[in-house]
């Protein structure tokens, strides 16, 4: 039987139920997370166990003029001098995880993009969507476009102005989120790629260039994870079936330690 | 297996075809087509016995001229309007994948991804009635779409209603899909697919009518075109703003508007982008380019009055890379309305 919503109740829905719990202070009724209000830390480090192959020079043959000074690769397999492979998505999967209330407030406003050295800068992004904007600029002298179509929400098709100038920023407001980063591309640029990972929540990291991630303040309980990266999809293991694991998080955190990938999981499918 | 899908032969009534475009629809099982296919059924009904979830604001009457057999029920009214004038082409399902598609080009739209090229609003969003009522009268100049001005008004609305009815339960599918087939994650909880999936996706089509670049807060910003000297300087100034590297027009549609750029032989829609480096069996049709508007032609599909042209420019073309030029929700736009204006005057002057 399904309940009839008036659109300002949809969207009020979801945002009312948090805060008008929270301001009230009544009991919501506890996620079944062990020990109420802990939280805690996982950490550790994905490492490319192999020697990369060198990244490709990408195909710069729009706006040479600005463009063609840059040394623009491919950043799809991004591996540090130890081997600590960046750019490796790992979020919570489990549905209605419970946030720690000081990620809220502590939560930075926008997640911006790049438009720079003709390349977008950052490469990879999460976001927590309910609580930031997705803010878009442009800092190159030629005009941008910044284009992404998220399953089930407003696709975007961006025209930025060359800087410095008018219209060279942009904000863009995802509406639910997405089990995939969303790739974002640019119409006139076709080397230039992205990825956006909206979530429901902050517990989403991406590996740094050293191969290290950080998801803090987790719910001690038993979360699932997904694991992706933009070369395979879902990283897929021999223990992550689908690029997921389940995991209990202790109070005192986790750490998954080095978790070594074999070049195998990366060749790229012809 | 084909006939049968198409909804040919002994096999009964024609069922909705499973949106699986991009899968390799052999690893998908029996228990997922399930879990796709029945909440679908229960939510949406069938071809011939079209269903109106509670929320989508859907008009049952109007379905029902459109939905099921040709033909008219006892007071004469019409029935299978749908089947009569779109299904060759659109096929039953509105997967713009019918008999006859795939000789066209541009293939016949897809309603199941809820994207429409020709709207009169902004930002991404769903078109308004009047969008698809105006195709529906004119249709689409330069493609296989014909004009159905013939049609009674009251069956025009039907067909509105029917491809909003296929569009919203298209998208919802999109969802299920995703969450059954992508992530392996079945069956579908009744709330998840009905708050998450068919509630916001109905919710976008309401939200559209907030997002109208209205016609009349937009004509009176139009240059005064009364003589040739301003109709000629509207023209300068357009090819001007044109040429500029503001809006990069001319990286698809050239530099003398011929659809020549250096892009122009790169594009697709989004539908066809998705068939890139994917194995072609994987989808209804063969991967089709996009060409870029050679103006010179004069033909233009989404009409070719000035507040046709106005709007493609101002609001872009959903699914396409024809990028929104005008102001939008989050964005100011690298044109103002008056140059717009000026952009549509170079346009039509090069089709002259």
């Amino acid at each position: 039987m399904s309940k009839r919503y008036t659109r300002r109740q949809f969207m009020g829905r979801a945002g009312a139920a948090a805060a008008g719990a929270a301001a009230l202070g009544f009991g919501v009724p506890a996620v079944v997370h062990g020990g109420e209000g802990q939280w805690a830390n996982l950490t550790g480090r994905f490492v490319y166990d192999g020697t990369p192959p060198e990244r490709e020079k990408l195909k710069v043959d729009k706006d040479v003029e600005c463009c063609g000074k840059y040394d623009i690769r491919d950043e799809s397999l991004m591996v540090g001098e130890d081997g600590g492979l960046a750019g490796v998505f790992v979020y919570v999967r489990t549905r209605s995880v419970e946030v720690c209330p000081a990620l809220a407030e502590a939560v930075e406003a926008r997640v911006t993009l790049d438009n720079r050295d003709c390349i977008f800068i950052p490469h990879c992004m999460t976001i927590w969507y309910e609580k930031q904007e997705f803010y878009i600029v442009n800092s190159d002298p030629i005009a941008q476009n910044v284009a992404f179509s998220p399953l089930g929400d407003v696709p975007a098709n961006i025209v930025l102005s060359p800087a410095p100038g008018e219209n060279v920023d942009a904000t863009y407001s995802f509406r639910r989120k997405q089990s995939v980063p969303v790739p974002i591309a640019c119409n006139y640029h076709p080397w230039e790629s992205a990825y956006i990972l909206p979530q429901a929540h902050p517990y989403a990291a991406i590996s740094a260039p050293d191969g290290t991630f950080a998801i803090e303040s987790l719910p001690v309980g038993e979360l699932e994870f997904q694991v992706w990266h933009e070369r395979v999809g879902y990283l897929e293991t021999h223990q992550w079936s689908r690029g997921r694991f389940e995991i209990i998080i202790p109070p005192e955190g986790l750490d998954l330690g080095t978790i070594k990938l074999a070049p195998a999981l990366f060749e790229k499918d012809e | 297996m084909l006939l049968l899908a198409a909804g040919c032969g002994p096999a009964g009534p024609p069922q909705f075809r499973v949106n699986l475009e991009g899968y390799d629809a052999e690893r998908v099982s029996q228990f997922q087509r399930q879990s796709i296919v029945e909440p679908l059924a229960e939510l949406f009904g069938t071809p011939d016995e079209p269903l109106v979830p509670a929320g989508t604001g859907l008009q049952p009457e109007l379905l029902a001229m459109a939905a099921g057999p040709v033909g008219s029920d006892e007071e004469g009214r019409s029935r299978g309007l749908y089947r009569q004038h779109c299904a060759t082409c659109h096929g039953v399902s509105g997967d713009g994948a019918g008999p006859t598609a795939s000789i066209q080009d541009p293939y016949p739209r897809d309603f199941r991804w809820g994207v429409m090229k020709y709207t009169s609003t902004a930002g991404g969003a769903k078109p308004v009635h009047e969008d698809l009522d105006r195709l529906l009268r004119r249709g689409i100049p330069g493609t296989a779409m014909p004009a159905f001005n013939n049609l009674a008004d009251e069956e025009i609305e039907a067909l509105v209603e029917y491809v909003k009815y296929l569009s919203i339960r298209g998208e919802t599918e999109l969802l299920v899909v995703a969450q059954v087939v992508q992530q392996d994650d079945y069956p579908v909880d009744r709330d998840v697919l009905i708050e998450d999936y068919l509630l916001p996706t109905a919710h976008w089509w309401e939200l559209a009518r907030s997002l109208v670049v209205e016609r009349a807060e937009a004509e009176p910003l139009r240059p005064a075109l009364a003589t040739h000297d301003e109709r000629t300087a509207s023209i300068r100034r357009g090819y001007a703003l044109y040429s500029s590297k503001n809006a990069q027009c001319t990286q698809c549609h050239g530099p003398e508007g011929r659809g020549d750029g250096p892009q122009a032989d790169a594009l697709y829609d989004d539908r066809n982008k998705r068939k890139l480096n994917e194995p072609p069996e994987r989808f209804a049709l063969p991967i089709q380019k996009l060409r870029p508007r050679d103006f010179t032609e004069g033909i233009f599909h989404g009409g070719s009055r000035p507040i046709d042209l106005y709007w493609r420019v101002h609001v872009g073309i959903k699914g396409t890379p024809m990028p929104a030029g005008g102001p939008g929700p989050g964005s100011g736009g690298v044109l103002k309305p008056e140059e717009i204006w000026d952009v549509v005057e170079y346009v039509r002057s090069r089709g002259e």
